[in-house]
């Protein structure tokens, strides 16, 4: 009984419920275009699921973020590596990513539709630069943060730079790559949708800025919530389960 | 092996080890003893290749150890922790320090499995190190080290984290061990009963800056208990002298 209760998150639930009862008078005192009532939202979720726009733009939007933040992964670990390989080199990456990271999304999105125009590489592009400080940071951090009394013992016993390199370096810095990746994903899906608004016809930011100019406001409540769920679904799904596999010593 | 060590000594920014000369022939087991902050380990780890001295030198078998990446020594070294990498098992932990001597995964395994037996190890194999006990992990560090046969077994105060009964049983097998692998050890500790215990020879280092106060055979291991009370003195006297002179 009390593993259900825990489970289904019934605290969380009677929320729900009282929120969507306050959405409901809300929406019946302002109107229909500042705040849709919660069934005219449900309605458009069953719409765009039946029509299967739900799987054009969430598979656009999520198309361009596994090419942008992809791409910054790859590019996060090689950062690691030219860390681990050169004290020089490390010290420039972090004062790089340290201005990186300080770097407003908005930056991004005006430089890539000046160099991108109005196409797919915009928001690739977007994602690219805000994610990438997000995940090398992480790696660069798990990277030095390698026991070094590990890398003494294997020294001891004449294992090769590579092999330690596996054995001992990639390990050890495994669970902040994930962590990294966690973070980098949720932050890549906001990103992207923000950077669809300009210039693409297609993806969930797009089609919410379209709701938006023809009025249908319940659209947006439901792109929106497409948008959460596809957050929450790449999270179990994917991140927890990829980090109890490679924590299985734990 | 035959360990000489010349001469040797270490400063920081203070001198730590003075001079230290001793030798050691093949098949000894060999304990350093002495009081806390005189550079035993220090030592240990200029005798291991680890960290260069700052004066005189160290031969094994003739060869000077010299600090180097690429050295191709057969040194053991159990560290004051097990220093096991948590993401291998047992088995895999043994295997890796094998596969620089050129063996393959059939003969890793097998030869990881004997030294884990030889440890009391068996049916552990396949264990995490964060799945068994600190003991057991200490058990798994040893046997790393001796599965690349080494020349030379050098070990920190491998018991210093474990509770009274498991450094009991665990002196027990070490010695047993040495018996049956002949294998020559230097062994660091501060506990003088652990010392008398287990070591054919006894090299008693005085109060930083180190040298050599007494070396003592305990080979026929008579007289236990007096030579237990002359070497607690000893140390008495230099931790006293120790805190008579701090360092300037």
């Amino acid at each position: 009984m009390r593993i259900w209760v825990a489970r289904l998150h019934l605290p969380t639930l009677a929320v729900a419920a009282v929120l969507v009862a306050v959405w409901s008078a809300l929406s019946w005192r302002y109107g229909a275009y500042v705040l849709p009532p919660p069934l005219s939202v449900l309605r458009g979720l069953v719409e765009v699921v039946v029509s299967g726009d739900i799987w054009r733009h969430a598979g656009a939007s999520l198309g361009r973020i596994v090419v942008g933040f992809g791409g910054a992964v790859v590019v996060a670990v090689l950062l690691g590596l030219l860390v681990f390989l050169s004290r020089v080199a490390g010290g420039v990456v972090r004062d790089v990513l340290t201005v990186l990271n300080s770097t407003s999304v908005f930056v991004w999105i005006v430089i890539s539709i000046i160099w991108f125009g109005l196409s797919n590489w915009a928001p690739i592009f977007t994602t690219f630069m805000i994610t990438l400080p997000v995940v090398a940071s992480n790696i660069v951090e798990g990277v030095a943060s390698v026991d070094r009394r590990l890398l003494e013992m294997g020294d001891v016993y004449r294992l090769s730079g590579r092999r330690k390199f596996a054995a001992i370096v990639v390990p050890s810095t495994l669970p902040y790559l994930v962590a990294g990746m966690k973070v980098g994903f949720g932050l890549a899906l906001k990103v992207s949708v923000v950077a669809e608004i300009f210039g693409v016809t297609s993806g969930i930011g797009y089609v919410m800025n379209y709701s938006r100019e023809v009025l249908a406001t319940q659209m947006v409540f439901v792109w929106a919530l497409v948008m959460i769920a596809v957050m929450t679904l790449t999270d179990t799904l994917l991140f927890d389960s990829l980090s109890r596999r490679l924590m299985r010593w734990r | 092996m035959k360990l000489e060590v010349c001469g040797v000594g270490k400063d920081y920014l203070i001198p730590v080890i003075d001079t230290v000369s001793f030798s050691v022939e093949a098949g000894e087991f060999v304990c350093l003893l002495g009081p806390n902050g005189c550079g035993k380990t220090t030592l240990l780890r200029i005798i291991g290749g680890i960290e260069p001295a700052s004066r005189g030198r160290v031969t094994l078998a003739g060869r000077p150890v010299v600090v180097d990446e690429r050295h191709d020594r057969k040194v053991g070294v159990v560290f004051q922790e097990d220093r096991l990498l948590p993401w291998l098992t047992l088995r895999d932990n043994v295997g890796l320090v094998l596969t620089p001597l050129g063996l393959g995964p059939a003969a890793r395994r097998a030869v990881a499995e004997r030294y884990l037996r030889l440890v009391g190890l068996a049916g552990f194999e396949d264990y995490y190190p964060g799945r068994v006990s600190g003991g057991m992990r200490q058990r798994a560090a040893i046997a790393r080290a001796l599965a690349i046969e080494p020349d030379l077994l050098l070990m920190d105060e491998p018991f210093g984290a474990l509770d009274a009964q498991n450094r009991r049983i665990m002196q027990h097998e070490v010695r047993r061990i040495w018996r049956e692998t002949g294998r020559t050890i230097v062994f660091v500790t501060h506990a003088i009963e652990e010392a008398v215990a287990i070591g054919t020879t006894l090299i008693m280092l005085s109060a930083r800056p180190s040298r050599v106060r007494a070396a003592i055979r305990n080979a026929d291991r008579t007289e236990r208990g007096a030579l237990t009370d002359d070497l607690n003195t000893m140390i008495m006297e230099e931790v006293a002298r120790q805190q008579e002179s701090p360092p300037s």
